[in-house]
């Protein structure tokens, strides 16, 4: 038997390959991002024959599980909740035409936006998708569940999402098993071309099938233990009950075990859907008032009809925004109780240090770019060049530029460069020539940069675009990129050059800078800006390339440049403003900046921006 | 048994991920269950970052307001952020000078609630013993001094000594250390 203490995860990808799972694919997205590399590592331990790989995004990494999922292998494929969105198209479609395998699409959603643009609900994309969802409590319960999802899923041929919250996915646990097997069947595909390419026709009667399981799917799910199950006493009738899935649930459960609470009722719906119709009517008749708990909008309480008897989100007992962490849930739940006449859940509270904390004005701790990085020289130079223009940009560690005056807007992935258009034409119209300039990174770019590439250029738009390339998806943990030509497991890819890629799409301004060299980049930042406005111009695409200095130190300061600052600094405040970085920091009694030695990376690009010279090189 | 909490805190890119790992599988290798909740992505560059580390029975990983036993903090201004987890009785670690935490305001707040807070430059002394990256295990250290929770300075010490990559093993040991006796010292005193 083995043992490690594992992320959630970690689980997921063991519930994955103890499933037999053969196929993985993922493209890197907080709270998912993990999951990829423990199945390779897990799998590489285990001497497991299973194909992994980083996609170039998620829509890219559905299709190509789907299809490993319709050779009659089992396949998952890994992302975060927006993430779905970009493969819903894949989603929608694959959910009629059906696999013959397994096809387990592991969405991880973010309430409390620890790390996301939305708080939206994959349960909510399962239902619009029609495919079955599973809504793990504990890690252990997710692990399970990435399992029995490949078994549902192969036995109905129907895709399954499984939707941990990022408390599962960032959860750490102990763990252990029994030595893992590879999955059994070959690869074979059976030509049938009214399914596999179905036209409108025929999509008519897989609607109608896929209708059909999950009438099926619903009865499996009334009696789906322990994954659905509840707690009602043989012909006992309650005041008051809660229905509740996911992580509130375990929230709950442990409430009450807690507080020794045993005369609420509780019903654990951690497969909500297709809806479990029967098991929720027989709980809903044994109680009189029920309330939902579910993160992070509301599924069940949808499918709930009896608007008099149940309370939750829609009913503004529970926050509509938000995580639902511990004391939010017991708040809601004595205010409740309180109405209800009942006995309230006894639980310490100490508003005076609450109000202590308020009192404070603790100053907000905003993450920054990290000391050394190459981004923050690249919007250094960008702004100083480009003072007046708007800044788009994107998703990944450069979003960070927004401390810097460097970034007006961050849409989604690939918004840099589609919006940077959009803007051109809409000012044009008007005969105004504003700046723009736009930043993305090379995962970014490589994930869904070139569609709006091609439309700018074919578009005539104008605009600077600067790709941040160091060369790694270092926000989500440092996964490798196409222009690295390293693949999941570490094993060599091909090198897809980034400004092939580029000139591929049209782009006639195509150079490359170090951004370490400020001056460099200037100037061929302000030669971009004379392309973008000449008469023949149009998108000026500039590739700032150093290595992440988290990632890739040796490469990012072959060579350790410390500095320091002389009695010329008059506490001006510009390094701070303009460049941000953590390792200047100002110290307000003696009027003037300091170097913080612990955390300086020894970059030596501070000494190019200091207007008072007073950063200097050692 | 009732669990017991800790909130773990600080910046990112102090090391509280290892910090959690060290007490949490501590309390792995003497048969208590665990579960703990981290902070991944984009709070990782700078931002504030929280671990909760619950040992006992439970199956839920957040601690809830008013139930830590335990805070320990790699920053002071994180360690008022997190005040608000903390039960009657219960202690603070914090990466601080002892003439600065806590801040007049909230001294008699915490006293009032009989939580005792304990406070070592964690980062200085790291600093000075050439290892700037080591201040959680110079809290550490100080934290099994007291020998304040379900397990001993040696269990803690075994435990840093199986994590740590073996090019920082000695440099982590020793500042754990150094910080133990700060702590005893103080505690014998």
């Amino acid at each position: 038997m083995k043992e490690e203490f594992l992320l959630g995860n970690g689980a997921i990808a063991l519930g994955l390959l103890e499933g037999g799972c053969h196929v993985v694919t993922s493209y890197p997205g907080t709270p998912s991002s993990e999951i990829l590399p423990e199945v390779i590592r897990l799998g590489k331990s285990e001497h497991l024959n299973t194909y992994a790989e980083w996609s170039t995004n998620e829509k890219v990494a559905l299709d190509n599980a789907y299809a490993a999922a319709i050779a009659g292998k089992k396949a998952a494929c890994c992302m975060k909740q927006v993430g779905l969105n970009v493969a819903a198209d894949s989603l929608m479609s694959s959910a009629y035409l059906g696999t013959t395998g397994a096809l387990v699409i592991i969405s991880c959603d973010d309430p409390g936006l620890h790390s996301s643009q939305t708080e939206q609900d994959t349960r909510l994309m399962a239902r619009l998708a029609k495919v079955p969802v599973l809504d793990p409590s504990t890690p252990q319960e997710a692990r399970q569940m990435a399992k029995a999802a490949l078994e549902l899923s192969r036995e109905f041929k129907i895709p399954v999402i499984l939707r941990p919250g990022i408390r599962i996915c960032h959860a750490r646990q102990n763990f252990s098993w029994e030595t893992l097997k590879d999955g059994d069947g070959k690869a074979s595909f059976v030509k049938n071309p009214s399914r596999w390419a179905a036209t409108p026709r025929f999509r008519m009667s897989l609607h109608g099938e896929l209708n059909q399981k999950l009438k099926a799917i619903s009865k499996r799910f009334d009696r789906l233990k322990p994954f659905n199950e509840h707690t009602l006493g043989n012909k006992m009738r309650y005041p008051f009950g809660i229905i509740s899935g996911g992580v509130p649930y375990s929230i709950v459960r442990d409430l009450f075990i807690e507080t020794g609470r045993t005369d609420i009722p509780i019903l654990k719906l951690n497969a909500p859907y297709p809806f479990p119709e029967k098991l929720a009517a027989e709980f809903m008749r044994a109680c009189k008032k029920v309330l939902v708990l579910e993160e992070t909008d509301s599924v069940i309480e949808y499918f709930l009809q009896d608007r008099k008897k149940v309370m939750g989100r829609l009913s503004g007992h529970i926050p509509s925004e938000g995580e639902l962490v511990p004391q939010v849930i017991v708040r809601a739940l004595n205010s409740i109780l309180q109405n209800l006449d009942m006995e309230t859940i006894p639980i310490q509270e100490y508003p005076e240090i609450e109000n202590l904390t308020q009192r404070l004005n603790l100053p907000v701790r905003k993450p920054t770019l990290c000391p050394g990085c190459p981004h923050r020289a690249s919007f250094y130079a960008i702004r100083k060049t480009n003072p007046k223009a708007i800044f788009t940009s994107d998703i990944g560690c450069y979003t960070l530029g927004l401390n810097l005056g460097g970034v007006d807007t961050c849409l989604d992935m690939g918004a840099g460069i589609t919006m940077a258009s959009g803007f051109y034409h809409a000012f044009y119209q008007d005969k105004v020539e504003q700046p723009i300039v736009a930043t993305m990174g090379d995962s970014t770019f490589f994930h869904s940069g070139t569609p709006g590439l091609i439309n700018a250029v074919y578009n005539n738009a104008r605009f600077i675009l600067v790709l941040l390339d160091n060369q790694i998806t270092a926000m989500t943990g440092m996964q490798p990129t196409p222009g690295l030509g390293i693949r999941a497991d570490g094993s060599p890819g091909k090198i897809v050059s980034l400004e092939k890629v580029v000139a591929g799409c049209g782009v006639e301004f195509l150079e490359i800078v170090d951004p370490y060299d400020i001056p460099a980049m200037i100037t061929l930042l302000k030669r971009a800006k004379e392309y973008v406005t000449s008469p023949e111009g149009g998108v000026a695409v500039i590739i700032a390339r150093h290595p992440c200095v988290i990632a890739d130190r040796k490469n990012a300061i072959p060579e350790s440049r410390p500095v320091t600052i002389t009695e010329d600094c008059d506490g001006c405040n510009f390094c701070h403003e303009r460049f941000e970085c953590p390792g200047l920091v100002k110290d307000d009694t003696a009027g003037r900046t300091f170097v913080n030695k612990s955390i300086c990376a020894d970059c030596g690009i501070c000494p190019q921006i200091c207007p008072k010279g007073a950063i200097i090189g050692r | 048994m009732r669990p017991l909490n800790f909130i773990l805190s600080g910046l990112g890119g102090q090391g509280i991920l290892f910090m959690t790992k060290a007490l949490a599988q501590t309390a792995l290798r003497k048969g208590f269950p665990v579960i703990c909740a981290e902070t991944h992505g984009m709070s990782q560059r700078g931002g504030s970052v929280i671990s909760h580390l619950r040992i006992g029975d439970v199956q839920s990983s957040l601690v809830r307001n008013g139930t830590g036993h335990f805070l320990i903090s790699l920053d002071e201004t994180e360690a008022y952020r997190n005040l608000r987890f903390l039960d009657r009785n219960s202690r603070i670690y914090v990466n601080a000078h002892e003439r600065n935490f806590p801040n007049p305001e909230s001294k008699p707040i915490l006293e009032e609630m009989d939580i005792v807070s304990r406070s070592l430059p964690a980062g200085k002394i790291a600093l000075e013993m050439k290892a700037p990256l080591t201040a959680n295990l110079a809290l550490l250290g100080f934290f099994s001094a007291y020998d304040d929770g379900p397990f001993t300075a040696p269990e803690i010490r075994e435990t840093i000594h199986r994590l740590s990559p073996e090019r920082f093993r000695e440099i982590n040991l020793n500042v754990f250390d150094a910080c133990l006796q700060e702590g005893i010292q103080r505690h014998s005193n």
